[in-house]
């Protein structure tokens, strides 16, 4: 029996960490020992089958299998380089993508189950993209299924809010350049500005003007700028708009600026046409979450390089498409984890309420699985008004979310911190260990169609998303609870196994299998 | 003198924290110059200006340049950059946060080597499997843990060489620090494992009166020396005190085992290579075999211990004599003779109750008055209440505990003699336990007395850290209530008072209180049973 360990805590001095009834710790305390209380709460939200999925997952070899999973797949993350390479149309450049085929925000959804925001967003594509005369016979032809749908993670692309990509919208492309997924290529359409956008549902005149603009103007003359620049590394970008008070979700205003700083020598300089470059830079100028629409393809570009890291439990996809929110982990890749979309918590423009809130949607919540966004509260002190108003809520956010992530990223450091990293790769176990969700910062869209953003606030995904994630994860193979024998092996990974259930139904709780 | 000129592609860092980072490097060891900087034009000429060779970098590459006296200094220092880089909160910050799980908590204070678990049944397991994965010892003082559960803590714990000491693990000291409920007794060298929290206690305070003292107290969980766990945690309890080297001697104490673990066991003791007392609580013990002693009571387990030490300080002062209770005398060394021949643990019938151990005969008369009627017995020490069934059964008086449970306001059920722990499941929902909160117990003590049935109250009183921080007069309180409601008739009340001299609660301020009140007043249960025996007179006996 070996009593080396046990000999040196009889050896002493001794250190307590404690759980649970607080009197059970004055004996300790008063003797001597310091003590070091934990914030108990039941884990899984005191569900025993929860319990025991996340015992299996956390505890033994295979918690260690898991955890050595992790930090693989916190290390490609970290290693991946997305760089802003090029503009291009999405029918040309995005794998999948055809004639007839839309892409939108979240996991999959039908026209029947799409909400105000999303159906409007499409109905706006279909005239932009000439499939539809007028409003109403676009609603008429998309209800017969003149359209086919697609999430746009199925094709390594995300979109803001309704998250809309038709065929000829042009879109930035990035690519992992020198990263552990090197030459894997990401999409984003180019951010439409405030106000009425075809993102939040809108499709007058003016969106569809601007989406014209956008697609014969602007595009051009950054693709003409980014042909002569180079590629443009966002993560650099990214760690100094953290330092100048951005987290790179609700506020973009350093990150927008950095890109008009970066870009614009090289918008000048790759046309003869004056007017035409000053266009494009008062367009960047004018729009403070120009820079979103690429930290969300950045974000996309890093988590890739974590899916189907076998073992691991990083959530590597949050979505919404305003109806469902689903969420996808690095070793089940593919499979969707959903649950209903829930109300944010937020500030309301004048003239709006609560009641005029479409559920949460968008794509951008992708920020917040980088680390960043919600997870950043702490770099951005100008919005702390949605996380409870003081600069201390703003650290506190984004020190607890540092408890459901698997560590911190050294290349975004946050001075108010220390210059600490922004906490990254969410966890499933650490989630339901710590009853603690996932903070997302985002935008609030009018439910009904063509009205536009009426606020900003605070959601987290429905609890349904982690806990299907946490029974699938249990199951799958390499990670079910073994009474004996060698710990798992990493190499056989959980994806060519996993298979998909069967689809929940209406509900919008449960899962689904990926594209 | 050796440089360093190295450029770290792709790392942009603010340059103002820069600067003192750099000024961090030049205080490493044997560095003379350190420069990090970010790679702009700016920065590339003063480096050049400063006799640096000219480094290919672009505004976003970070550039450190070092100079010092030896090669190995400067990559030192270039590795250590990346820590300086990482950042973080310092420490002070970090110590204000409560963390929110074991895994969070043992980051944030590396040094913590045990995990002290009082969280709800269904969720223990899990917290104790995660601080057996942060590799840190546990103390387990939950209760309701499935046996199942463990089974596989335990079971682990011994094969990671990491203490289970629970779950339902009322009390541990280790080197001097106490889990749980525990005594503030002097350090000494009886090291104690035991699968009884009141058990324990209650040999720690003899021995501390005895001027022995304790090495470490290891608890192990009610259910360790039961057919299903096997004494996984007793053994390694045992193996680690036989090891260590502050133990003399050891006393094993715990509650029915199954016979099968009790003879692997003996075996175990047998070939500790030190001393070993057994204490098989409310079981008449075998006889002492294999230098193996096996007590008659916990008192008499601390006396034994108590001379096995003596015994190995002195190499003699053995008696042989067989001690009934209360008839300790102290040696000029502070330990009294004690018995170590077979048959020590068999009690002669109750002596004369006042003659106590040391001041515990003061302040009384000659002569207890007789009372009549049934005995209660309300303990809130589990152990405690069978050594007193025990006692009693010895001296001919049968206890029974009712099926119906006592209720407050009601009489006193059955018509036989009782013995009740009040720190079972029954009286103990939705409330702590009777060691914090007396609430119930003064109750049926004011049921008792309300009761002409009963005689005879005979009650313990556990003290130390974590127990009710001043229940004495509570309990006075209760017993003078209860005489209140009888009117004439006499209630004779009894009770022990577990307690080291060094007790937040001071042990002889506790026992003035009641004595004050009436109560007689015992050191040990043992002890307090033989005297409520007595008191019972012969027609009480069955």
């Amino acid at each position: 029996m070996d009593t080396a360990k046990a000999l040196q805590l009889l050896a002493g001095p001794l250190e307590v960490v404690h759980l649970g009834i607080e009197n059970v710790a004055s004996a300790p305390a008063a003797t001597g020992a310091p003590v070091h209380t934990v914030d108990f709460v039941p884990p899984a939200g005191g569900d025993p089958a929860r319990v025991a999925a996340l015992q299996a997952l956390a505890s033994g070899p295979v918690g260690e299998a898991v955890d050595a999973a992790n930090r693989r797949a916190l290390d490609r993350i970290l290693a991946s380089r997305p760089h802003l390479v090029g503009i291009g149309v999405a029918r040309d450049v995005i794998p999948g993508m055809a004639d007839g085929l839309f892409l939108h925000a979240g996991p999959p959804i039908t026209w029947e189950r799409m909400c105000g925001p999303l159906r409007g967003a499409v109905m706006g594509g279909m005239l932009h993209e000439g499939m539809a005369a007028t409003p109403e016979e676009a609603a008429r032809r998309a209800a017969a299924g003149a359209v086919r749908f697609d999430p746009c993670h199925h094709h390594r692309a995300v979109g803001p809010m309704a998250g809309l990509v038709t065929p000829s919208m042009p879109v930035w492309i990035l690519e992992d350049l020198d990263g552990p997924g090197t030459g894997t290529r990401t999409f984003c359409t180019l951010n439409e500005g405030l106000g009425k956008v075809l993102r939040y549902g809108a499709f007058s005149d003016e969106v569809l003007q601007r989406l014209r603009f956008m697609a014969d103007d602007l595009a051009p003359t950054l693709a003409d700028a980014l042909a002569l620049h180079g590629p443009v590394d966002l993560r650099l970008l990214m760690a100094q708009a953290l330092q100048m008070g951005d987290e790179g979700h609700n506020r973009n205003r350093a990150g927008t600026s950095l890109l008009l700083r970066e870009l614009a020598p090289a918008v000048v300089r790759s046309t003869a046409d004056r007017e035409r470059a000053a266009r494009a830079l008062e367009f960047i100028h004018r729009n403070d979450h120009f820079f979103l629409n690429l930290t969300m393809p950045m974000a996309k570009c890093m988590l890739l390089a974590a899916e189907g890291e076998g073992l691991s439990t990083l959530v590597t996809v949050m979505a919404r498409n305003g109806t469902d929110f689903g969420i996808q982990v690095a070793g089940l890749p593919g499979r969707w984890f959903t649950g209903p979309a829930q109300e944010v918590r937020g500030l309301y423009f004048p003239g709006f309420g609560v009641a005029d809130a479409n559920p949460d949607i968008g794509d951008s919540a992708i920020t917040e699985t980088a680390g960043i966004g919600g997870f950043a509260m702490a770099a951005a002190p100008a919005i702390v008004q949605f996380v409870g108003g003081t600069a201390a809520d703003a650290l506190a956010t984004t020190r607890a979310m540092g408890r459901i992530t698997t560590g911190p990223n050294p290349g975004w450091a946050i001075p108010a911190l220390g210059f600490a990293g922004t906490p990254t790769g969410i966890d499933v176990r650490k989630v339901e260990e710590q009853n603690l969700l996932p903070t997302i910062n985002t935008g609030i869209a009018h439910r009904d169609p063509g009205v536009g953003q009426v606020g900003a606030g605070l959601v987290g995904p429905p609890w349904e998303c982690f806990h299907l994630a946490l029974a699938a994860l249990a199951q799958a193979p390499g990670l079910r609870p073994q009474a004996s024998g060698p710990p798992p092996n990493p190499a056989s990974g959980l994806g060519p196994q996993a298979s998909g259930k069967a689809e929940a139904g209406e509900t919008g709780s449960g899962e689904r299998e990926g594209a | 003198m050796a440089d360093l000129l190295v450029v770290r592609r792709n790392a942009y860092h603010d340059s103002a924290r820069l600067m003192a980072i750099s000024r961090r490097m030049q205080a490493l060891p044997g560095i003379r110059e350190a420069e990090v900087m970010m790679g702009t034009p700016l920065n590339l000429e003063l480096l050049a200006g400063a006799g640096w060779p000219p480094a290919a970098a672009t505004p976003l590459d970070l550039v450190v340049a070092l100079r010092g006296e030896r090669d190995d200094d400067l990559r030192a220092a270039e590795a250590a950059l990346t820590g300086l880089l990482a950042g973080g909160e310092t420490a002070a910050t970090r110590q204000e946060q409560r963390p929110g799980s074991v895994a969070e908590a043992v980051a944030l204070h590396p040094g913590a080597n045990l995990v002290s678990i009082a969280v709800p049944g269904p969720y223990a397991a899990f917290v104790a499997q995660r601080a057996l994965d942060a590799g840190r010892h546990v103390f387990l003082f939950s209760d309701n843990v499935p046996l199942a559960d463990e089974i596989v803590l335990k079971r682990r714990g011994a094969d990671l060489g990491l203490l289970v000491m629970g779950p339902d693990c009322g009390t541990a000291i280790i080197s001097g620090v106490g889990l749980g409920f525990a005594n503030r007794v002097r350090r000494g060298p009886v090291g104690i494992v035991g699968a009884s929290g009141t058990g324990i206690q209650e040999i720690c305070c003899h021995l501390d009166a005895l001027g022995v003292g304790v090495s470490h107290a290891i608890g192990t969980g009610s259910r360790d020396l039961g057919a299903a766990v096997g004494g996984v945690m007793t053994e390694l309890g045992l193996a680690v005190l036989a090891a260590d080297p502050g133990t003399r001697a050891v006393v094993l104490v715990a509650k029915h085992p199954d016979p099968g673990v009790a003879a692997r066991i003996h075996g175990v003791l047998a070939g500790l290579g030190k001393p070993a007392v057994v204490r098989y609580l409310g079981e008449e013990p075998p006889a002492s075999r294999d230098g193996v002693r096996y007590a008659g009571s916990l008192d008499e387990a601390a006396e034994m211990a108590a001379t096995a030490c003596g015994q190995e300080a002195s190499q003699g002062g053995l008696g042989s004599g067989v001690r009934g209770p209360g008839s300790g005398k102290e040696s000029a060394g502070g330990v009294p003779a004690g018995g170590w021949g077979p048959g020590s643990g068999v009690r002669g019938p109750a002596q004369p109750p006042n003659q106590g151990r040391g001041e515990s005969g003061e302040g009384r008369g000659p002569h207890p008055t007789r009372g009549t009627g049934r005995l209660v017995g309300l303990f809130g020490g589990g152990s405690l209440a069978a050594e007193a069934r025990l006692a009693l059964a010895q001296v001919g008086i049968d206890t029974t505990v009712p099926e119906e449970m006592l209720r407050v306001g009601a009489p006193i059920p059955g018509d036989g003699h009782i013995v009740v722990d009040t720190g079972d499941d029954a009286y103990t929902v939705g409330r702590p336990h009777p060691m914090v909160d007396q609430t119930v117990r003064c109750g049926l003590i004011r049921a008792a007395g309300a009761d002409p049935t009963v005689g005879v109250v005979l009650l313990d009183l556990v003290l130390g850290d974590g127990a009710h921080s001043d229940p004495a007069p509570e309990l006075a309180d209760a017993v003078r209530e209860a005489r209140r409601a009888r009117g004439t008739a006499p209630l004779e009340v009894v009770a022990s008072v577990c307690g080291a001299a060094a007790d937040p609660q001071q042990p002889v301020r506790q026992r003035a209180v009641l004595e004050e009140a009436g109560v007689r007043v015992e050191d040990s249960a043992f002890r307090a049973a033989r005297l409520a025996a007595a008191l019972l007179g012969p027609e009480g006996r069955a």
